[in-house]
């Protein structure tokens, strides 16, 4: 279920990270969590709900990959950074199959749910449902009960893999 | 045009998805301040200075309040005279910890923080009370000055029915005291509220699911009008009840924001979310339950003590829901009572989702289970029997009409495989049923029978409704959508929905008492036919023809059609291309409580439902699986199928965290566990699947036959799961939550087995301990807790200046040189420990730039794993040929955490103690004056039975045990150059490296010879990702024949570093071990080794359990 590794972050601080295509200058603040970083530049897609990397609102991806920027400080993060609001047309599926699967509620967890949702599905399309439940158990939801999400997930795993089979 | 009834995508679904909703805090005007709250540190205090000058002085500081900023005499009025006590900040008196006592805003967080830093308070302590027991004892200290005389709020003795007939009619009784923990809504959205005072009016930007309470409450604090107070509409993150009543935080940002004229943030933290927001009322329950010579439950009488916390709140209307629900779900002649609110220093309790009945419905149906069993009937048949009835009235007063509680019995049933299951004899198997039921809204408050709602018409087309409550996550906005969409014929899509803003909307009271449909669907669909006729009637005048009808938002008749955007300016009411129309709904069948009807029918319908759930239960561990879950619920007909299912499968879960895991612990009234790490409510994994099934048909009461569901989800899964385990174990379990320890121990209890004797007269070098924990209660903890913390040292307060990022392991050495610098690899334990106030760098010294430590390569016999590979990365590299490793990184944390923590920050990580981690004053956090909290306290998770000292955490790493049995060594670099050590000679204590200041870890090597091994890792853990409980990491030598040439086997969870087994190794070599003989084995090594704490000896009988399942294993089985 895991991915191959990823690239070395750089041996100095980067000056300027790319947020959903756009430059967030974090020259002053390489020691400080990510989150923080995203949300005080307006990138407000991922939630601040735990701090403290037991919840998984706040997941973005760093590159392919799957983080909680709470706990990543963003002088470490060594890719470009994606979060919900920045998916765009690549987790359209994704968001629509959350939507028709009633897959949140209140919809506070749920920016980080896609998130790691799409980093699960992006790194294999082959699992199982309980796989799924399993790889996505980080992410605290209080108000589904879990069941839906793990049913939009797997409905986007079969129509991929249905669109990668046909090309 | 159908609407209603279909599953439509929820109304904001794009917006939710995207994460471009605004929550609170996503939206702070420009300037707004940051605001802190100080909190009492003791559970019991007389305030005897509080000066808050000084704060005021800091720079930056704009605003500070405290309890002489409110008029003289201000209360909340919650649930009304005589019940009104609580002031906004504590007066003269703290009455629990968390109890706010001043509050500040300021430009930025760490001057607000600076500000209560300077703000001077002296308390003189006073006695505590944090049980109901303590609190009637005799001579107990006393919060309030009650009209009991006591620490009794409210009392209540009373009955429904003839109680002399209906025990005369008794010819079966059972008894059984229940109890039900006080547990959290835990929403994942910490409460925030923006407070903006300017032109004469409170402007709030608050997570509330009833802006109704926050407005009143308000204007009656501030002396408003209340057009003064304004809630805007913003999307709130999950409420459950927490935000249906105004919550403290709400008041204080707009006592801030009146003082200073600046907008005011105060957001919760989680730990403050956790510790100080208003929990489930705890209740202890003991149930009489009787039935007549026809098997019908006749007669219940109840003895009720609810845990009230320091303040009424809403207690005394959530203890007679829970009373209420007694009598009337079933046919009972007579329900009689005695309860009793019982005011302790603990945070009050709030109203929670289910608002009392869960935990009377777990003493219920705990009853209703023992009955049948007593007579000889099946659980599910026998409720079927005794369920209420269609158009019936309850004893309790409540006038049902559809009732379709008997069919969701039937159905969960057959969707359980109810029969087939039952016979299933297989020990450790089980399966159990619950039901439950919850009104429709309730007149619980003057005002509650009435909802208005307006609908307004635009040229454009669009419909705009117009409703004063929230939707903090119930789907409140969708479904009035649905609703305005079917009545006006217009596309769903057409449709807009603008909440909680009274500005745009006629007031509502909000979402409460499961109201939300029932009230607010009636008020749209009112208001929607109102305006459907204005445009047919204007349709009609335009076309010259009465024969007109809505069609497809337009209006078509006599062969003509008009879009109705068109018809909007024809009316003379229309105003700037609107058309709008507000109605006020009614609910006459609605009685409320307080005019002195004797019974009232509190709601206009009642919703039914029926939870099964199979279990398998391990008897190794004492671990609970769920292994199956059905629920058929009667709603009438559902609005929205789709979040009909939603609320029941959220509901399950919520429910079943309570009897699962989720239980607030506190330790000298401070909470124990304010953190989703040690809070263990249910992950995506804890139930595989929940089958829900709508039994739908008629309720002419409600708004398209439509019933509530949110609440009546929640009260049948705990006792579900509790008869399930009774049928899975024989044991019937009376108390929440039944974590594995319970389990364990009852099993073992139920076995015969005596209590394990550990030789202590034998062992003097535990006699020390041994006399240190038996004086604990004595006098020890209390000196040490009372007078010993006050020397506590803290940690310097500084903020982090830099990252470093070296390129190699000498320039890390040479970076850690600085003053303050630390070594970080993937910092997802540093950040948290900066947050716990246990550390304080200067200098963050990441190894992540280090290539050389970064890959795991082959060198000569070993395998050198440099300590900077992440989790994930040593998860994929073991998938081929390091089974143990695999095993063990896919149960370490989440997969986001393992792709960033790496190999040398898991072995380094703090110990996870739940008081060391959560702002205790303890031993190892303020030094030796200080207590451990885990003696005393609630120890029965998190802590050692092998060799504790004055500490009695355990080492957190799953990968020190794992690399222990592998015979790892691992590489240490410092100024001298690198030094090799064992996992043993790594630490010095729990979670604590035996390292000098400039050492870091840079590799782990494991011998290859190892890696050829047979191998296993078992693990008992109460969520995917927890630390461990206990956990085993066994490899051994097996020959071909079978013949075990060696054995080693690591525990984790028991001691302060991974427990290897010695004797048990010695013993199995040479030998072809059985399970059992492994068991048996480490049983009598353990004996001699272990000394547990008073509640943790059930850790000795699940290493057992896990030795065993280890060595079928490593014998090639599953482990089972």
């Amino acid at each position: 279920m895991e991915r191959s590794r990823p690239a070395a972050p750089p041996r100095h601080a980067p000056r300027r990270l790319e947020v959903d295509g756009t430059q967030v200058d974090i020259e002053a603040q390489a020691h400080r969590p990510l989150l923080d970083v995203l949300r005080e530049a307006g990138h407000t897609a991922p939630k601040s709900a735990c701090g403290r990397g037991e919840c998984g609102a706040c997941t973005v991806l760093v590159g392919d990959r799957a983080v909680m920027s709470c706990v990543v400080l963003s002088g470490t993060v060594s890719g470009p950074v994606t979060t919900a609001a920045g998916l765009g047309e690549a987790g359209r599926d994704l968001r629509e199959a959350f939507a028709d699967h009633t897959a949140f509620q209140c919809g506070f967890c749920t920016p980080g749910q896609v998130m790691r949702a799409e980093a699960v599905l992006r790194s294999s399309l082959d699992h199982t449902r309980e796989e799924l439940a399993c790889a996505l158990a980080g992410n605290i939801c209080r108000c589904t009960g879990y069941r839906q999400i793990v049913d939009a997930v797997d409905a986007v795993a079969v129509s991929r893999k249905r669109q990668r089979d046909k090309r | 045009m159908s609407v209603v009834g279909q599953s439509v995508r929820p109304i904001d679904w794009e917006s939710k998805t995207a994460g471009t909703a605004l929550y609170t805090a996503d939206r702070s005007p420009e300037g707004t301040l940051v605001a802190k709250v100080l909190r009492s540190p003791h559970p019991h205090a007389r305030i005897t200075r509080l000066d808050v000058a000084a704060a005021r002085r800091v720079p930056g500081v704009r605003a500070v309040i405290t309890a002489a900023d409110f008029p003289d005499g201000a209360l909340y009025e919650h649930s009304g005279e005589p019940f009104s006590d609580r002031p906004p900040l504590a007066v003269d008196k703290v009455l629990y910890v968390g109890h706010e006592v001043a509050a500040v805003a300021a430009e930025t967080e760490a001057a607000a923080q600076e500000a209560l830093r300077r703000i001077k308070v002296r308390y003189r302590r006073l006695p505590a009370v944090f049980t109901t027991r303590a609190a009637l004892a005799p001579r107990a200290p006393r919060l309030h000055d009650r009209a009991s005389g006591s620490n009794v709020a409210v009392e209540t003795q009373d009955q429904w029915g003839d109680v002399v007939a209906a025990q005369a009619r008794s010819v079966l009784c059972v008894s059984g005291t229940y109890s039900y923990p006080r547990v959290s809504h835990a929403c994942m959205e910490p409460n925030s509220t923006i407070a903006w005072w300017h032109d004469d009016r409170l402007e709030m930007w608050t997570s509330s699911q009833a802006p109704h309470f926050v407005v009143h409450e308000l204007s009656q604090l501030f002396g408003l009008r209340l057009d003064q107070v304004v809630c805007r509409d913003v999307a709130v993150g999950g409420s459950f009840g927490s935000k249906s009543k105004i919550s403290e935080h709400e008041a204080l940002a707009a006592a801030l924001s009146m003082q200073c004229g600046r907008p005011v943030q105060l957001v919760l933290t989680r730990a403050e979310e956790f510790a100080f927001t208003k929990p489930r009322h705890g209740f202890t329950t003991t149930l009489h339950a009787h039935v007549d010579e026809t098997g019908r439950l006749c007669h219940v009488e109840a003895d009720v003590e609810v845990d009230n916390g320091a303040y009424n709140h809403y207690g005394p209307s959530v203890m007679r829901a829970g009373i209420k629900h007694l009598g009337s779900m079933y046919r009972p002649d007579a329900v009689r009572w005695d309860a009793r609110l019982v005011d302790t220093n603990l945070v009050p309790g709030g109203q929670f989702r289910g608002y009392g009945q869960p935990q009377t419905a777990v003493a219920l149906e705990a009853s209703m289970d023992e009955l049948a069993e007593q007579l000889g009937r099946d659980p599910l048949q026998f409720r079927i029997d005794n369920a209420s009835r269609p158009d019936s009235q309850a004893l309790s007063g409540s006038k049902i009409g559809s009732n379709r509680l008997a069919e969701c019995l039937r159905r969960v049933g057959d969707m359980i495989d109810w029969d087939e299951r039952r016979s299933d004899d297989r020990k450790w198997r089980g399966v159990g049923v619950a039901a439950g039921m919850h009104a429709s809204g309730s007149y619980a408050y003057p005002g509650g029978n009435v909802s208005a709602a307006g609908v307004e018409v635009r040229t454009d087309g669009r419909v705009v409704v117009r409703f004063g409550g929230a939707d903090a996550g119930t789907g409140q906005r969708t479904i009035l959508g649905q609703v305005a969409a079917e009545v006006l014929d217009v596309p769903f899509e057409a449709v807009d929905v603008i909440m909680a803003d009274w500005d745009e909307t006629p007031p509502d009271m909000g979402a409460w008492s499961s109201r939300g449909t029932h009230m607010g669907a009636h008020a749209v669909r009112k208001a929607a036919s109102s305006m459907a006729q204005r445009l047919l009637e204007i349709a009609a005048e335009k076309f010259g023809s009465d024969e007109v009808e809505l069609h497809a938002g337009g209006v078509e008749g006599a062969g003509n059609r008009v879009e109705i955007g068109d018809l909007v300016t024809l009316d003379p009411d229309a105003v700037d291309g609107s058309l709008r129309i507000d109605e006020e709904y009614l609910e006459e069948r609605m009685e409320p409580y307080w005019t002195g009807i004797e019974r009232p029918n509190i709601s206009a319908t009642y919703a039914f439902a029926a939870h099964a759930i199979a279990v398998e239960v391990d008897p190794e561990t004492g671990m609970i699986r769920v292994v199956d879950y059905a629920a058929a619920h009667d709603v009438g007909r559902a609005i929205n199928p789709g979040m009909v299912e939603g609320q029941v499968v959220g509901g399950a879960l919520q429910g079943l965290g309570a009897a699962l895991g989720e239980c607030l612990v506190h330790e000298e009234g401070r909470a124990v566990n304010p953190s989703y790490l040690h809070y263990t409510l249910p992950r995506a994994t804890t139930v595989g699947d929940v089958r829900v099934e709508l039994v739908e048909g008629p309720e002419p009461a409600g708004p398209f036959d439509a019933k509530s569901v949110g609440e009546c989800a929640i009260i049948a899964p705990a006792p579900a799961l509790l008869n399930a385990v009774y049928d899975a174990t024989g044991i019937r379990f009376r108390s929440l939550p039944l974590t594995p320890d319970v389990v364990l121990t009852a099993i073992r209890a139920a076995e015969g087995k005596q209590p394990r004797r550990h030789h202590l007269a034998r062992r003097p070098s535990r006699w020390q301990i041994e006399l240190f924990r038996r004086a604990y209660p004595w006098g020890i903890h209390r000196v040490l807790h009372r007078f010993g913390t006050r020397w506590a040292r803290s940690v310097p307060d500084r903020e982090v200046e830099r990252l470093e990022l070296p390129g190699t392991v000498d320039l890390a050495v040479a970076a850690l040189g600085e003053s303050g610098a630390v070594v970080a690899g993937g910092s997802s334990d540093l950040v948290v420990q900066q947050d716990q106030g246990l550390v304080r760098p200067r200098v963050i010294v990441s190894t992540g730039a280090i290539t050389s430590m970064r890959k795991v390569e082959e060198t000569g016999d070993c395998w050198r794993i440099g300590a900077a590979v992440t989790l994930s990365e040593l998860g994929a590299w073991a998938a081929t040929g390091a089974p143990l490793l695999r095993e063990v990184v896919a149960t370490i944390a989440s997969g986001q955490i393992r792709e960033v923590a790496t190999v040398g920050g898991n072995l380094g990580q703090a110990k996870r103690c739940w008081f060391f981690r959560n702002g205790f004053d303890c031993y190892k956090r303020g030094g030796t004056t200080c207590p451990c909290y885990a003696v005393d306290g609630d120890h029965r998770l998190h802590h050692a039975v092998i060799g504790a000292h004055r500490c009695q955490a355990v080492a957190p790493s799953d990968l020190a045990t794992a690399f222990d049995a592998l015979d790892a060594v691992v590489v240490v670099a410092g100024p001298g150059g690198t030094r090799r050590v064992d996992i043993q000679g790594l630490y010095s204590g729990p979670g604590e490296l035996d390292l000098s200041e400039q050492e870091l870890i840079e590799a782990v090597e494991i011998p290859k010879r190892t890696l050829d091994r047979a191998q296993a890792f078992v693990k008992v853990q109460q969520w995917d990702g927890d630390f461990a409980l206990v956990s085993v990491a066994a490899v051994a030598d097996v020959s071909a024949d079978g013949e075990w040439q060696s054995a080693r086997f690591v525990f984790g969870g028991l001691a302060a570093k991974p427990w290897h087994a010695r004797a048990l190794g010695d013993d199995v070599r040479g030998t072809r071990p059985t399970p059992e003989r492994v068991g048996e084995l480490l049983e009598k090594e353990l004996e001699w080794e272990a000394h547990p704490l008073a509640g943790n000896g059930w850790k000795v009988d699940a290493a057992i359990g896990l030795a065993a399942k280890a060595t079928r294993k490593i014998q090639g089985g599953s482990g089972e």
